[in-house]
């Protein structure tokens, strides 16, 4: 229980230098995070930040990212000074404290729950074994970026429901004060673990406490319920129903599990082709960025989304390889295609970036039809977002 | 009343015994020329034996042509050729620029392929947003379709208007005649006349026999930059569908009782009720081959023939029936003129504004925003007193959908009348026309630059 309440301060001066740091980062998270900052990329460092997702994201991907680095080193401290990034620099945690003073005011009080924390730790380390970081999205810096999903240039339902996990974990945090630190937040129970793995490796084998045994059994307990769940998730998640993924993501199995749904594609995407997965395509993908070419296409200069995504759901990809990177096929309807009625339109071929779209004149309709070489196109969906036929779209870009 | 009733009947008296001296004056003339008689038609010229003849001559398995003298028809300051929506538009907006101005026309009528093609959508007046941006004399010639009578329906904003092609004819006969422009009809540009890199007029082949007619400035409105091209413009030659659009009727007399679905291809409506207009694209060929355009005109009759055979077999539209085919093939792009400047995609995506903008384009459907044409795409790159017109301006491949839509040949248009007329006056080459001036002239007559 003695890290139920990690944020008493031993004396006033060090507490009035807590209030002025954890200010500090709160303002310095939520200008990096602000969808007008000039910073280019900054919107990664504040998701970046956390071990625990450096970490799963690593055993996941079997890789250590170059975004990785920064939770690593934040790791490397914990290790050293127990629950130091809570004390000093979590901007979600300091967000958490006022939450918790008003809920203490309103009268509530904390309630017992179980170390919720280290079994969502256990259970996404076991899974990342497998490829599949179960419960990544409950990391706090994900939630907390998310709310910057209200500053999307279309303030939609998707939106709200990106910034819904900041405002749940707030009114949980304002009915039982200071639960999610201290008992649910997977990071603060990953520095813990972090912590008493650490001294484990100090001591003695011999010397083991009772409590660091009980540890150790959860662990395995924990890490093979998650393997064994993620395994599960391999086995019935289906390729069927698998939505447009943002370019160079990952394998869809792979991505759905390490997408903290953060929203940093979303928002760095110029074009606002990236949209939430509104459970269109299974639970799984709730919340996760898919691509919706109805307005925009995904620009073939472009890789900003790839650039901040703190998990390495979307790998990193820079431009010059850009052109080479499939994102989709396009099919087309010549049910609503404007040639089949031999309209004047050649919207499709001229936008195409890849030249990838031709017209080929059939003897036996006696008309053009559009023909998509495979080989030039990448799906980025130019095509569907130049195609004027209203409400179906006459070429659409598919899951290649 | 009944005194100027009298009146009235007595100057008619007068009038048809003037009329009838003056045809037998013209009987007693044609008389004396030759040696027939009768009262329908009449002698102009009997054929004698010429001993000064140049005829071509099959000489060594080669046909020579010899040179020859020819008769100078007209001289003017601009000369336009072709008579299609950027032809007529230069030589109207070159005559109210001050210039005089000779317009030749291969075809007996005026609107190229909106009319003799049977193009009646008119597709690209307007950009994202819906705004119109072909403005000036196009506009004027849509603005007097409104005025008549089922010349032209849908015209709202923001949306394609379709004509009827006899309407636009019309209209176009009678904004060409109140400008005074000098018509040649049945006049077909066949050569460039060039002195080094300067053009100097264009000979034309026609029932008068090969003529000449010498211009300051020639504005090639031609569609396949006939005029360019002979006088050793640098060009691209390129292929792209060659169709034949057809018109269908009994549109109104459809039974849409019968269960069965509605058959393909039956086109959209005209200001004509009960008639529909039909697109045809056709394959992607050279528009230039004579024996392709031969194919072509023969395949495509053949197919428009059975396919309405197949409408009439649809339950309730046995009474559809092929009311025409157009006079004239739908080909869309053949040579397209290096230009001083080229309009391109990415200038369009990145909507650049060029400091010679002499007119905006716009899209089919309004899928683009304004693009700016600049005046060097109208210019030939080494070529002088030629300027490129509609369809064959200066563009690269991707362009070519957009630049030969008709509300974009008459921004084109507009700009080559202008600047030649500018280029003749100010006895200048084209390339070397007064931008600012053009620009000035174009928006009094209120073409739109932005």
């Amino acid at each position: 229980m003695r890290h139920a309440r990690p944020e008493i301060a031993p004396d006033r001066k060090r507490g009035r230098l807590r209030l002025l740091v954890r200010s500090a980062c709160l303002l310095a998270a939520v200008a990096a995070l602000w969808p007008l900052a000039p910073g280019v990329n900054s919107s990664l460092w504040v998701p970046a930040l956390s071990p625990f997702v450096a970490l799963a994201g690593a055993i996941a991907t079997r890789e250590l990212q170059a975004v990785a680095w920064l939770g690593m080193v934040v790791g490397v401290v914990v290790l050293v000074k127990r629950r130091f990034f809570c004390r000093w620099v979590c901007p979600m945690g300091f967000c958490l404290d006022g939450a918790g003073s008003l809920g203490h005011r309103l009268g509530r009080r904390s309630v017992h729950v179980p170390l919720l924390g280290q079994w969502i730790v256990l259970l996404t380390l076991g899974g990342a074994c497998l490829g599949y970081p179960l419960l990544l999205w409950l990391d706090p810096l994900a939630i907390f970026t998310g709310v910057f999903s209200l500053g999307e240039r279309h303030l939609g339902c998707a939106a709200w429901l990106g910034a819904t996990g900041f405002a749940a974990v707030l009114a949980v945090n304002i009915a039982w004060p200071n639960v999610w630190c201290g008992r649910i937040c997977p990071l603060g129970a990953f520095q813990d673990l972090l912590h008493s793995g650490s001294r484990s490796l100090r001591f003695v084998p011999g010397r083991k406490s009772e409590g660091e045994s009980r540890l150790s059994r959860r662990a395995v307990l924990g890490v093979a319920a998650g393997a064994g769940s993620a395994g599960i998730v391999g086995l019935v998640h289906s390729d069927k129903r698998r939505p447009l993924r943002p370019p160079n993501a990952r394998e869809e199995s792979q991505f759905v599990g390490l997408c903290t749904r953060c929203g940093n594609c979303l928002r760095s995407c110029p074009t606002g082709v990236i949209e939430r997965d509104l459970g269109g395509h299974g639970w799984a993908s709730l919340l996760t960025p898919v691509l919706s070419f109805r307005e925009g296409y995904c620009r073939e200069d472009c890789v900003r989304c790839t650039e901040v995504c703190p998990s390495g759901a979307i790998v990193c990809l820079p431009t010059r390889n850009k052109a080479s990177v499939r994102i989709g096929l396009p099919r087309v309807d010549m049910n609503v295609c404007l040639l089949a009625e031999d309209r004047e339109c050649s919207a499709c071929a001229r936008w195409c970036p890849y030249d990838a779209i031709r017209y080929v004149f059939s003897e036996e309709q006696y008309a053009l039809q559009p023909q998509i070489d495979p080989d030039k196109c990448m799906g980025c969906g130019a095509c569907e977002a130049a195609c004027p036929t209203k409400p179906h779209k006459a070429i659409v870009v598919l899951p290649a | 009343m009944n005194d100027s009733m009298n009146r009235r009947d007595c100057l008619k008296v007068l009038g048809i015994s003037g009329l009838a001296t003056g045809l037998g004056s013209t009987q007693s003339q044609a008389q004396s020329v030759g040696e027939s008689s009768g009262f329908q038609s009449s002698v102009i010229a009997s054929r004698k034996v010429q001993s000064d003849r140049v005829n071509a001559t099959f000489t060594d398995g080669k046909v020579i042509q010899p040179s020859r003298e020819l008769a100078i028809l007209d001289t003017t300051d601009v000369l336009v050729v072709g008579g299609g929506p950027a032809g007529v538009v230069a030589a109207i907006a070159a005559r109210r620029a001050g210039a005089k101005v000779t317009l030749v026309e291969r075809y007996g009528h005026f609107g190229g392929l909106w009319t003799g093609g049977l193009v009646l959508l008119v597709l690209g007046h307007i950009v994202k947003g819906g705004r119109q941006v072909c403005q000036g004399i196009g506009e004027e010639i849509m603005r007097r379709l409104d005025k008549l009578d089922g010349a032209i329906i849908d015209r709202k904003p923001g949306v394609n208007p379709t004509v009827d092609a006899e309407a636009v004819k019309y209209v176009m006969v009678e904004m060409i005649e109140e400008a005074g422009v000098q018509v040649f009809l049945h006049c077909w540009g066949v050569d460039a006349i060039v002195d080094g890199d300067a053009v100097q007029g264009v000979v034309f082949e026609s029932k008068s026999g090969r003529q000449a007619i010498v211009a300051k400035v020639v504005v090639d409105a031609t569609g396949d930059g006939d005029v360019f091209a002979s006088a050793g413009a640098e060009f691209e030659h390129r292929s792209h569908n060659v169709g034949l659009v057809y018109r269908i009727g009994n549109l109104d007399r459809i039974d849409k009782t019968p269960d069965s679905p509605a058959p393909k291809r039956i086109g959209s409506h005209t200001p004509v009720p009960g008639v529909n207009w039909v697109n045809l694209r056709g394959p992607e060929v050279d528009g230039l081959d004579v024996a392709t355009l031969t194919r072509m005109e023969m395949n495509h009759r053949k197919y428009i023939w059975s396919h309405i055979q197949k409408t009439r077999r649809t339950p309730g539209y046995e009474r559809v029936y092929l009311m025409e085919t157009a006079p004239q093939l739908g080909v869309r792009i053949t040579r397209v003129l290096r230009g001083l400047k080229t309009v391109t995609l990415d200038d369009l995506k990145a909507g650049t504004t060029f400091p010679d903008v002499v007119g905006v384009g716009g899209s089919e459907n309004g899928g683009h925003g304004p693009w700016q044409i600049p005046y060097g795409a109208l210019v030939p790159a080494k070529i002088d007193n030629v300027l490129a017109a509609g369809r064959c301006i200066s563009a690269e491949i991707r362009m070519a959908d957009l630049v030969r839509l008709i509300p974009n040949c008459f921004v084109t248009g507009h700009a080559a009348g202008v600047a030649g007329a500018v280029a003749a006056q100010d006895g200048c080459r084209p390339r070397e026309v007064d931008v600012a001036k053009v620009q000035t002239i174009l928006r009094q007559q209120e073409a739109c630059l932005a």
